[in-house]
């Protein structure tokens, strides 16, 4: 932001991360960030009713479920650190954007918090307008807490490393999941659903959980979209769409591309009333077929027994259409 | 749970007998097993949140009717060369002159003009939308839905840093998908990329034979209209609302539209905005010694666009209230200074929270210090970044006492219901200007 800034955060010694929202895919790079910078990383505990009661009554009503649960997270940590990380993501370049949410999420909770005296410590990425790249935002955010230009680069090379490493083991997982699938024959083979949902869907235990655990009871494979080789993902995507403003919504989209031969059915999952979902879901709906698609909403109030019947009755669709029940045409 | 089970091998095969789409059947919903209408109604329903029922909603299509592509490649029609192309925009308040101009004299094709839009316009814009999308997407697709009906060859959409961006691509899709046919001026394509990628993507849509030189002299005298036309709306949004006269005001800017409406050279523009604010000038009014002034701030289309907010405008200045809108195309496209708009809202925002964040929360302060009596904020309902937008809001608010109201619009949003509650928010002002003098 024009001047830079330095040392202006480097009193704070403990660093409250939300676990929400971007925490799910980057999460283990901001804690890898912090730790190697010397600092206490205090997390927001698992999401619950509570968090997303708090988070609700602290949003504007027609924001989604997930935003409000972001902010039950971060009021949870006022007070028990010395200052909340929260990143503004603009975008990683033209068509690799974020939901502007996440650009606009510094100011939305040191606005939401002000009477609570919250101190956000924060750092821009944007490439389109600022040629602000992850790397030159965390450089900088490692200065402005007092580190020096080469502790900056180290402890970005560690956390981005393990960042990648992460990512990379996921997604190996998941290639050994579906070969193993892939492997087994006829009736023993379980039914391999691919779960298309934003990371803080998908790997919320209570956002997601509602939507993961009935799959997993009745027998189901579970195959995370978020898990697949995302520079592959990203670059299928492209032949999905041109335009498509959102880079994680490409990634889901090129996983299920990349994916769709090896499973036999997709869950669709999206937070209401989520911005970018709400075109993408018409697209994939529309427009990739072969598999039938499963496309849930959830909000604060949607009680899980009524999730169970619509998965359940789903998987039977799809285990009758694994025993030939559908003619084709 | 049975009767899905029993209607599924029978919307896979209807599926596959019209073309494909979750609009005709291709999908269904689980609590009903209608079509996708069913699901829109249990929608809006829910947006309050205090509904308990879950959206969910199955698509069937099992046989692979197409590659897995937004909008399907396809061979490009044969076109005489000679043969001039009609090109259609969406509706965006009065900026459809500029878009005839650019038309005309910058691709050198025939516009097609749009009749003012109807119920029927939205409607039809609904119907073939997700419920969830944002109002203008629908606004817009009834837009290019009737432009269509009327016989255009090209239709034109912008970029933008939201939803926006995705809007060109996915109505391109839903209109193939219906069977139209036609190409889509999308600019979105070309975003980032140098002048000569514009150039280019206008000759293979629209003209391969316009002239480039000719082209940027009427680009210019374009942008040189923006400014005429939001000059004058600024003057007729300051006074009408003091008319001595009724309807003075709308009529001598309806001319003053058709006059602009003619131009075709920058030095028509220049001789038709001379003529338009001297009658502006002229006409009478009586200004109160304390006039209301209220500011209008929001979201790109519903803040200023007359068809998607209900003639929010038109309402207060029949009300007798001075109004003022920094957001239009001047501001927001030819001169945003986006970094220094921010920096005069330093107290209250770090970021650019979004495409019209920093001028939404920048006219908003500004109104409040230069005294306006109250500010009315306009969003198409569940539009993020202005959603995001409210929390700043409500500190400055908070923090210099100026009144805010926020509306949000949806394509069921009710004339009556916005008449309420702008008679509310005026006798609220009116009382609190009575009470400090």
């Amino acid at each position: 932001m024009g001047i830079l800034k330095q040392n202006d955060y480097a009193d704070v010694r403990s660093v409250g991360i939300p676990r929400a929202l971007l925490y799910h895919r980057y999460g283990t790079l901001w804690e890898a960030f912090f730790r190697e910078l010397g600092r206490e990383v205090v997390l927001s505990r698992e999401t619950d009713r509570a968090l997303v009661d708090a988070g609700g009554a602290l949003s504007v009503d027609e924001c989604c479920l997930a935003s409000k649960a972001y902010l039950g997270h971060a009021a949870s940590l006022v007070g028990a650190c010395d200052a909340l990380f929260v990143p503004s993501m603009g975008n990683l370049g033209h068509h690799l954007g974020f939901c502007t949410k996440f650009q606009a999420l510094p100011d939305l909770v040191a606005n939401t918090l002000r009477d609570r005296n919250v101190r956000v410590a924060s750092c821009l990425v944007d490439v389109t307008e600022e040629h602000a790249s992850m790397r030159d935002a965390f450089l900088e955010l490692a200065l402005r807490f007092g580190a020096s230009p080469r502790e900056a680069k180290r402890a970005w090379k560690t956390a981005s490393h393990e960042q990648e490493r992460a990512d990379r083991a996921a997604a190996g997982a998941q290639e050994r999941l579906v070969a193993s699938l892939a492997s087994m024959q006829g009736e023993d083979r379980p039914l391999a659903i691919l779960l298309v949902a934003h990371p803080y869907l998908a790997h919320d235990p209570y956002l997601g959980g509602s939507v993961t655990d009935p799959l997993e009871r009745m027998g189901a494979t579970v195959v995370f979209a978020d898990e697949a080789d995302r520079e592959r993902a990203l670059k299928a995507s492209f032949d999905f769409s041109a335009t498509m403003p959102w880079i994680v919504n490409r990634e889901l989209i090129g996983a299920i591309l990349l994916l769709h031969e090896r499973i036999d059915g997709i869950v669709l999952v999206s937070a209401f009333p989520c911005g970018p979902d709400s075109m993408t879901d018409d697209a994939i709906m529309r427009c990739i077929q072969g598999k039938p698609i499963l496309n849930l909403t959830i909000d604060a109030q949607s009680g899980t027994a009524g999730l169970e019947t619509r998965i359940e009755s789903f998987v039977d669709i799809l285990r009758y259409q694994k025993k030939g029940g559908y003619v084709h045409g | 749970m049975a009767s899905m089970d029993d209607d599924g091998p029978d919307r896979a095969a209807s599926a596959s007998n019209g073309p494909s789409g979750i609009f005709d059947g291709a999908a269904t919903s689980v609590e009903s097993g209608r079509g996708i209408g069913a699901i829109d109604e249990s929608l809006i329903g829910h947006a309050d949140g205090s509904d308990d029922t879950l959206r969910a909603r199955i698509a069937l299509q099992l046989e692979r009717k197409r590659p897995p592509r937004l909008v399907l490649p396809r061979p490009r029609p044969k076109r005489d060369r000679h043969a001039r192309t009609r090109v259609a925009f969406l509706r965006y308040s009065y900026y459809d002159i500029v878009f005839k101009f650019f038309v005309e004299q910058v691709l050198d094709a025939d516009y097609l003009p749009l009749p003012e839009p109807t119920k029927r316009t939205v409607e039809l814009g609904s119907r073939n939308s997700s419920d969830s999308v944002c109002a203008p997407f629908k606004h817009i697709l009834g837009d290019y839905l009737e432009a269509l009906e009327l016989g255009a060859d090209v239709l034109v959409q912008f970029a933008g840093p939201c939803r926006l961006g995705y809007y060109g691509e996915l109505q391109e899709s839903i209109l193939r998908d219906l069977g139209y046919e036609f190409e889509m001026l999308n600019f979105a394509t070309v975003t980032g990329k140098p002048l000569t990628d514009y150039i280019e993507v206008c000759k293979k849509k629209v003209n391969p034979n316009l002239s480039v030189p000719h082209g940027v002299r009427g680009m210019l005298a374009a942008f040189k209209m923006i400014e005429c036309l939001d000059e004058a709306q600024d003057f007729y949004l300051a006074h009408a609302g003091f008319e001595a006269e009724r309807g003075s005001f709308a009529s001598t800017l309806a001319s003053y539209h058709a006059d602009m409406r003619a131009a075709a050279s920058d030095r028509d523009i220049a001789d038709a905005h001379k003529r338009g604010m001297e009658a502006l000038r002229e006409l009478p009014v009586r200004m109160p010694a304390r006039p209301l002034r209220v500011g209008v701030v929001g979201e790109y289309f519903t803040a200023a666009d007359p068809h998607s907010n209900l003639g929010l405008e038109r309402k207060l200045l029949d009300m007798g209230v001075g109004v003022h809108r920094m957001l239009n195309m001047t501001n927001r496209n030819l001169r945003y200074h986006e970094k220094n708009l921010r920096a005069s809202i330093a107290d209250y925002v770090r970021y650019d929270m979004g495409p019209t964040s920093s001028m939404t929360i920048a006219a908003a302060l500004k109104y409040a210090q230069e005294g306006f009596d109250g500010i009315v904020h306009l969003k198409s309902s569940g539009c993020t970044p202005e959603v995001d937008c409210i929390p700043v809001l409500q500190q400055v608010s908070r923090d210099t006492g100026v009144p805010i109201l926020y509306l949000s619009y949806d394509s069921q949003t009710s004339d009556t219901g916005l008449d309420t509650r702008l008679e509310a928010f005026y006798d609220m002002l009116a009382m609190k200007k009575e009470r400090a003098r």
